[in-house]
């Protein structure tokens, strides 16, 4: 109710907030600031009795027309961060600690029902695995109408028009409008699932994985979907994914997550030419590119701490080639060099910043 | 940890083969199972040696109190219209729904997953036609069936006055008849988990190195199948306690070896409920709701414990 | 909806009629003492050639397949089921007829009463689990669906007939009541259905809701739920749109499945209330060992759960469109 006076208020006020875009913002919104800024974010499961530490501590900002790829092996906090920022955390979760800031709104002090108002409008996402993000039972015209009808209260002729157009946008023909999801590809579906997401004219769209059941050619097919979208719509982006190529290729900075904290964020130009912290290296090292042989693919030993019982130290240090007693200990502070930021004990602050590299493990890593 | 995981939806390892203390402590972790694992307990202490609690089962003869009677010191749940006392029956009475449906489980189970692990493991023509079969047997009122078996069978095997497992022959024909007509759901349960072990590693393996199929589905299907017949049987076992009750209830039980739901058929058919006997058809009645009660809880939480297509779904 | 999946189930439907007909022909054979001595049974003195006349009158001197099967297929599908015992006299056809309404009413009350109760409070439980509505209606939902049929109607008619004596106790009717007219004898009846039709719906309701909680709870943990609730969608329209929808499929297929058990649960309603319909018929059957009755029965209940398992298909493929095609 209050969302709703508040928000045509905003509308007939002379003073009405509006982004770079143009975009109307809620009226609380401070367009001088910056659009998102992630501080000390702490989000907690409790599972048969213990508390699963799955995001502890990670601090970002995003940019307007910025995109940020968000890295890490699975079960290292990336999708329970992206949750966070709308607060869609299934119920045994719970943000303990710290503030999500959208246009200096801080989005964690909101009500329940305030913060739909941000859900789809302000901020939207593209799941993973099309398939089942898309309700089977429903046609996919109305699927996609449906924010625009239930959000912006557009009548059931002009919500099916502007979803239509939305198809269009994505590179689906209208009148495929009345297929349900099933007898899609799920390239499709996915295309789909964006044009729902693009629905309301969103300030941030997050992608959880948005390319990791699709075939090569079609994850190209959708990259670049995404990185036209932005450029023509001016959107910025949240890039959930394992796939370190995908980052390569549409982000502009890289946030590298290990056991719920931030190892290392920065332009990506930087992380990728000379990675900092050995978990960024291992990652690079363990994905294949297409110079490199299949043979020197490097795979990083051992598997993620049991997040319930984390390593005092650095979260990285049982699996680090470089450990150190210290690392065992003390939790490396985030240090910044040459705009990268970097958590670990081998670049303290105040030392030169100067990477050191692992040794690559089986014959020789293929970084580039 | 993945968001699936942590929100307990992910598969975590448990196997029954794999410990039994282990799987008996998760069980009696949740409400549900430490509520149903107490009452079965009782339940079965009571029914291993009912005359230790309540001397032996009285008959008519052996009878001594009056018709009828309201709960008292003398007889804490009253008497029937014999005069026997209500709290004698009902214990004996738990010995014998509990025999007979441990009984009919078993055989119901062991159709169950014959017929599951072939049709899955053979596939082709067999498994179409046993489907067939198992779909009719799911779909009809099988009780209606077992209605006109039991009499049949009975007469067929004439009225011999012998004993199986201590239990008269008119109720093993009852046992017979209950695992004839429910072991579809078993056997649909047994198949789709055959039907994917069969595409894995190891059977492959087993094929390569000249394993027979009998071979295969003792050694390598059965094992991999073991948790989902512990659940399912825990299940079974409850719907076997209601069908018995309702055979019973319609006539079809032994007067001589009453389980509950021959008693509850006798408080009815002596009028109990019209003559505000309540203390006639409770004590049984109340047997019967925790019996079934605890199998469902502990089936239900075994099954979320055990059967890895429902882990975490509450 | 497309040609395949309505063929398939209507062949479905009708092999298990088959197997229904093939199982009564079987039973009929396999009944103790030669079948023409159970169709003479009551008759004092039989002589041979009252036997013989009996065999060569229902055909059992010929072969039993193909000719004694093709027979009896032939009279059942006639409608043909020979002859009561109990009802001397009498064709099971008009027996089963006569008493075919009262079951129907009762039991397809019960049914709609069970669903409409069941479903409600299962989408409302598993939408608030954890809660305390949730904790408690679980609870009545699991105890309800524990207990016998036959047990609550006990219940039911010490307490609100013979105790508080709100209702008859048994029977459709009040025995030989003249009434003044239509009118007072539909009350009669209401008064009569009452307890029976409250013992049939709550014991399917708690069946019903278990079914549809587990359901909606499934359902809750969907991906398309949660791309509702990014979107900030009121919970109601969540429930009401993608929830819901979702969740009925599986449960309607199980209701239908789950028809053929609950028709035990409605014979020993019945007997305990003395209500006039298929299960005390089958019941009376039983006690007389009136076998062409008991099959009479079985077939007529078999083909009813088979058609509608068939109905319920076919509304599952008018609400999924998945299986469309």
């Amino acid at each position: 109710m209050t969302t709703a006076r508040s928000m045509s208020a905003a509308r007939s006020a002379a003073t009405v907030p509006v982004d770079s875009r143009g975009r109307t913002l809620p009226r609380q919104a401070d367009p001088g600031q910056p659009l998102l800024v992630v501080e000390n974010l702490r989000t907690y499961f409790s599972l048969d009795g213990d508390t699963v530490r799955a995001v502890d501590g990670v601090s970002f900002t995003l940019n307007q027309g910025e995109a940020l790829g968000i890295a890490g092996e699975s079960g290292c906090g990336k999708t329970t961060t992206a949750l966070s920022l709308v607060r869609l955390l299934p119920s045994n979760a719970k943000i303990v600690e710290g503030a999500i800031r959208y246009f200096g709104i801080d989005l964690v002090q909101k009500s329940d029902t305030a913060i739909r108002r941000y859900r789809w409008r302000e901020i939207s996402i593209v799941f993973q695995g099309a398939m089942n993000a898309l309700n089977p039972v429903h046609r996919l015209r109305d699927q996609i109408a449906e924010p625009l009808r239930e959000r912006l209260n557009l009548k059931a002729g002009a919500a099916r028009t502007k979803a239509g157009e939305l198809l269009e946008l994505v590179g689906i023909p209208k009148k495929r409008g009345g297929a349900y999801p099933h007898e899609l590809s799920g390239g499709m579906r996915q295309r789909a699932m964006i044009a729902m997401a693009l629905a309301c004219d969103p300030a941030i769209v997050i992608g959880d994985e948005p390319t990791t059941a699709l075939d090569v050619m079609v994850q190209a097919q959708i990259l670049e979907l995404l990185e036209r979208l932005r450029r023509d719509l001016g959107l910025s982006l949240v890039l959930i994914t394992h796939d370190l190529s995908v980052i390569a290729e549409t982000c502009d900075r890289i946030l590298v997550m290990y056991a719920g904290r931030v190892a290392e964020e920065g332009l990506v130009g930087e992380v990728f030419r000379a990675p900092r912290h050995p978990y960024t290296q291992k990652l690079l090292a363990a994905f294949p590119n297409i110079q490199a042989d299949r043979r020197t693919l490097d795979v990083i030993s051992g598997s993620p701490p049991d997040l319930r019982h984390p390593p005092p130290g650095c979260r990285f240090a049982p699996r680090c080639p470089f450990a150190m007693e210290v690392c065992t200990e003390v939790v490396p502070p985030e240090v910044t060099f040459d705009g990268v930021r970097v958590a670990c004990h081998l670049y303290p602050p105040g030392s030169d910043g100067v990477p050191v590299t692992v040794p690559p493990a089986p014959i020789e890593a293929g970084p580039r | 940890m993945t968001v699936a995981q942590l929100q307990g939806t992910a598969p975590r390892g448990v196997h029954v083969g794999s410990g039994v203390w282990d799987l008996l402590k998760r069980l009696l972790r949740r409400p549900e199972g430490l509520i149903g694992s107490v009452i079965l307990t009782v339940f079965i202490v009571l029914s291993l040696a009912p005359q230790l609690f309540v001397g032996p089962l009285q008959t008519a003869v052996t009878a001594t109190a009056g018709r009828l009677e309201p709960p008292s010191g003398a007889h804490y749940f009253g008497t029937d219209e014999l005069g026997r006392d209500m709290l004698n029956l009902t214990v004996h009475g738990a010995r014998i729904s509990l025999v007979i449906g441990l009984l009919a489980t078993l055989i119901t189970v062991a159709i169950g997953v014959v017929v599951g692990i072939v049709a899955g493991f053979v596939g082709g023509w067999l498994d179409a036609v046993l489907m067939r079969i198992t779909d009719f047997f799911l779909v009809i009122p099988t009780f209606v069936l077992a209605l006109i078996l039991t009499p049949i069978i009975r007469e067929l095997v004439g009225s011999a006055a012998t004993e199986v497992f201590g239990i008269r022959m008119t109720l093993i024909v009852i046992v017979v008849v209950i695992g004839i007509t429910s072991w579809s759901s078993t056997a649909r349960i047994i198949r789709s988990q055959t039907l994917s072990l069969r595409e894995r590693a190891f059977v492959d393996r087993a094929r390569v190195i000249g394993a027979g199929s009998g071979h295969i589905m003792r050694r390598h299907i059965l094992p991999n199948v073991i948790n989902l017949i512990v659940a399912n049987a825990v299940l079974t076992f409850a719907g076997a306690v209601l069908t018995e009750t309702t055979l019973s209830f319609v006539g079809l039980g032994d007067p001589f070896q009453p389980s509950w739901g021959q008693l509850l058929e006798a408080a009815r058919s002596s009028g109990a409920p019209g003559l505000g006997a309540w203390w006639y058809f409770v004590p049984p009645g109340a047997g019967i709701v925790l019996v079934v009660l605890a199998f469902t809880l502990v089936g239900s939480a075994l099954d979320d414990l055990l059967n890895p297509k429902r882990r975490g779904r509450r | 909806m497309r040609g395949g999946y309505l063929t398939r189930r209507l062949a479905s439907a009708f092999i298990t009629i088959a197997l229904i007909t093939i199982v009564n022909f079987v039973l009929f054979r396999a009944m103790p003492g030669s079948p023409e001595r159970v169709i003479l049974r009551g008759t004092p003195n039989v002589t041979q050639a009252q036997l013989q006349a009996a065999r060569v009158r229902w055909g059992l001197d010929k072969p039993v397949f193909p000719d004694q099967f093709v027979a009896y297929l032939g009279s059942t599908v006639r409608g043909d089921l020979g002859y009561s015992f109990i009802a001397r006299g009498r064709t099971v056809t008009d027996v089963l007829a006569q008493r075919i309404w009262p079951t129907v009413i009762l039991f397809g009350l019960g049914e709609l009463v069970a669903i409409l109760l069941g479903l409600a409070l299962g989408a409302y439980t598993g939408w608030r689990r954890g809660g305390p509505i949730d904790h408690v209606g679980n609870s009545v939902s699991l105890i309800l669906y524990s207990t016998p049929y036959f047990l609550l109607g006990m219940a039911f008619l010490l307490i609100f007939a013979t105790t508080l004596r709100w209702f008859p106790t048994f029977g459709m009717l009040t025995a030989g009541m003249q009434y003044p007219d239509p009118w007072a004898r539909f009350l009669d009846f209401i008064a009569h259905l009452a307890l029976p039709l409250a013992t049939v719906s709550l014991g399917l309701v708690g069946q019903y809701a278990i079914v549809m909680r587990s359901s909606i709870v499934e359902t809750l943990s969907e991906d398309y739920v949660t791309t509702a609730r990014a979107m900030g969608l009121r919970e109601g329209r969540i429930l009401g749109r993608h929830a819901l929808p979702n969740a009925l499929l599986p449960t309607v297929s199980l209701i239908a499945i789950n028809l053929g058990y609950v028709v035990a649960g409605a014979i020993t309603v019945e007997v305990v209330f003395n209500w006039p319909g298929l299960g005390t018929l089958a019941v009376e059957a039983l006690t007389a060992r009136d076998y062409p009755v008991l099959q009479g029965v079985f077939l007529l209940l078999g083909v009813s759960v088979v058609l509608a398992n068939l109905a319920a298909d076919l509304i599952y493929g008018a609400l999924d469109p998945r299986v469309r095609t």
